[in-house]
């Protein structure tokens, strides 16, 4: 207390000195922490990608190789690239599916109707459970015997109905095409409707936003629904749009049961340091180039109201 | 109605009308479908849950069960209870995961409010690192995070903090733990969206910027308090991964679920490599999961209207 008074007291700072020296204040904690537990890390992981690292009692020696490790990453290990291409590509096509899926759910929970408090509770269940082993074990991933949600759960579809369904169609030889077609989307609904809670919630809160002048403008015109969301929803949600976009892309590529990651678990065991950074750094390139570039090109679609 | 609209109307404006009725009529109907349907495939796992939890494990191999358990019992409640062993494990948890969260959200708020409320030198700059936050998966930080507690502090003061507590709540009263970036982006946006008038008021009253924070702003932020707290109790339980990278032995819950499989074969069969078929297992499993989720789903039962009218009101995406 007496420190702050003596530096007020002598020059009598203005109120915007004084304001700028309390935000200072209020994130000073935030500072400390963020060096300490944030950027001193970050870099060290970056120095390590770049030397072989042996530590033994918390002593770390470090042994300058170059770009040895990221060349073994790439090259050498028998499963990171194959590992890599996986997580791309089911990032790829999942999270175009996730943001217009939420989207549609969160367009149907705005309407007014009869039992929609429960509906949104069921619909933000995911958040809850989605991050945790609750969530690996119901989807069957952690469980090295038994397939226990997942498989239970498209059993229960794709041999009852899919299956049955895929049969009426092979009868008349379009099996082939839509085969794979729908018992990819069998096969995925249950992931993608469990990864959808966020962006649900997000979109709800963006479709809050629409002013009801543009609402009574549009019925007096005579828009239809169909109209209606592409000339007056769209447009206000799609800044957000691109929000949810990087909140998937983030979400599934930092995602501990993705294949990447686990090799990245699998390999700290082995406490090969260097070779991890390394990975974790190239992985990390991968995330920032493609949050990049989705920014770049959905910056010029998108409409902003102010500014 | 119809007789009276038709008259100024012209054909178009009438099949426009009446496409529009038929429409209003079906799709409550298409409506219900399509939520019931997909209600179905998120609540699938809980009922599948409930349903297992209180079955005997022959039950797993009669094809007749496929929802109604044919035998009732307790016991697998009982042992997987007994298995996690439950009051200690949700005391730890308590004590860690929850306490984190509780500390972490008056950090984020705080930080959240600096950034949005006040003009300083590189703040632009300081924002961009909370973006990075966001960005940088845990992973990338958790081995050189991990050597820097392992010997904690400078040259020959350094203590080993490994194993305490001190590995969370450190970055949780930083503002740095799990997810803090998004928590201080929420507060941050949040605090944007309240008038100015509130601190000009109390800054005229005589009130200092922190008692503003405390008696202004904390009280008029009661919605984004609400969602991020639930966000935040809900990550740190949720959490295997940080806490199993700086704890060799601690016991949270999620911890104790993804260790069922030995556990419960070490105290049910003796060994390890006890011989139980994997559909067999799946009981115990899922009462394990039920087990775990639900606190977390009586928190959210309570939380949840209020959470959600506070995602819309709250201004998050202002």
């Amino acid at each position: 207390m007496s420190k702050k008074k003596d530096e007020k007291r002598p020059p009598r700072l203005s109120y915007e000195k004084r304001k700028s020296l309390y935000g200072y204040g209020f994130i000073s904690l935030w500072l400390v922490g963020t060096v300490c537990f944030f950027l001193v890390p970050l870099l060290t992981s970056f120095i390590w990608s770049f030397c072989d690292v042996t530590i033994d009692t918390g002593n770390s020696s470090l042994k300058w190789v170059g770009l040895e490790n990221f060349e073994h990453s790439l090259t050498t290990d028998p499963k990171y690239t194959e590992c890599l291409k996986e997580t791309l590509i089911e990032t790829l096509w999942k999270t175009p599916l996730i943001v217009i899926f939420s989207l549609f759910i969160a367009v149907i929970l705005n309407q007014k109707f009869k039992g929609r408090a429960l509906a949104r509770a069921v619909f933000f269940l995911p958040v809850i459970i989605a991050t945790g082993p609750v969530y690996a074990i119901i989807s069957g991933d952690i469980s090295s015997t038994g397939n226990i949600g997942a498989a239970q759960f498209s059993t229960m579809f794709s041999t009852n109905m899919v299956g049955e369904l895929l049969q009426f169609l092979g009868i008349y030889g379009l099996s082939d095409n839509m085969e794979t077609m729908i018992s990819a989307i069998s096969d995925n609904i249950f992931s993608i409707v469990w990864a959808s809670g966020i962006q649900i919630l997000l979109f709800l809160a963006a479709l809050q936003t629409i002013p009801s002048s543009a609402r009574e403008a549009a019925q007096l015109e005579g828009a239809t629904a169909w109209e209606y969301f592409w000339k007056i929803t769209f447009p206000y949600v799609s800044p957000f749009i691109l929000v949810n976009f990087i909140f998937t892309v983030i979400d599934s590529f930092t995602n501990p049961t993705n294949p990447v990651m686990k090799r990245i678990l699998a390999l700290r065991d082995d406490w090969q340091f260097g070779v991890i950074s390394s990975m974790a750094w190239l992985y990390f390139g991968i995330i920032i180039t493609a949050i990049g570039i989705i920014t770049f090109a959905a910056n010029k679609m998108i409409y902003y109201e102010t500014e | 109605m119809a007789e009276n609209t038709s008259q100024g109307l012209s054909k178009e404006e009438i099949g426009y009308l009446r496409r529009k009725k038929a429409a209003e009529k079906i799709f409550p109907f298409f409506r219900f479908i399509i939520l019931f349907g997909l209600g179905f495939v998120i609540l699938y796992p809980l009922i599948y849950m409930i349903s297992c939890t209180f079955r005997e494990r022959g039950d797993m191999n009669d094809p007749t069960v496929m929802w109604i358990p044919r035998n009732f019992t307790l016991n697998v409640l009982k042992e997987t209870l007994d298995a996690m062993d439950f009051p200690n494990t949700l005391i730890t948890t308590l004590m860690l995961n929850v306490g984190c969260a509780f500390v972490q959200v008056i950090s984020c708020a705080v930080t959240g409010y600096g950034f949005a409320r006040f003009k300083f030198r590189g703040q632009k700059l300081l924002f961009s690192i909370v973006i990075m936050m966001i960005l940088v998966p845990p992973q990338v930080i958790a081995l050189p995070l991990y050597s820097q507690f392992r010997s904690f502090g400078i040259g020959s003061l350094s203590v080993n903090l490994i194993d305490t507590a001190f590995t969370m709540y450190l970055p949780a009263i930083t503002a740095n733990g799990i997810r803090a970036g998004l928590m201080i982006l929420i507060f941050r946006q949040f605090f944007k969206g309240l008038p100015r008038e509130l601190e000009d008021a109390a800054y005229i009253d005589g009130c200092g910027p922190f008692r503003t924070f405390l008696q202004v702003m904390v009280p008029n932020a009661a919605a984004a308090f609400l969602t991020v707290f639930l966000f935040s109790v809900v990550w740190y339980w949720n959490d295997y991964y940080v806490s199993a990278s700086f704890f060799t032995d601690t016991r949270t819950i999620s911890l104790m679920l993804r260790n069922l499989d030995t556990e419960l074969k070490q105290r049910l069969f003796d060994t390890v490599s006890a011989d139980i078929s994997p559909r067999e297992q799946i009981v115990w499993k899922e009462a394990g999961c039920l087990i775990s989720i639900t606190p977390l789903l009586i928190l959210y039962i309570f939380l949840q209207k209020h959470f959600i009218e506070g995602i819309e009101r709250s201004g998050i995406v202002g």
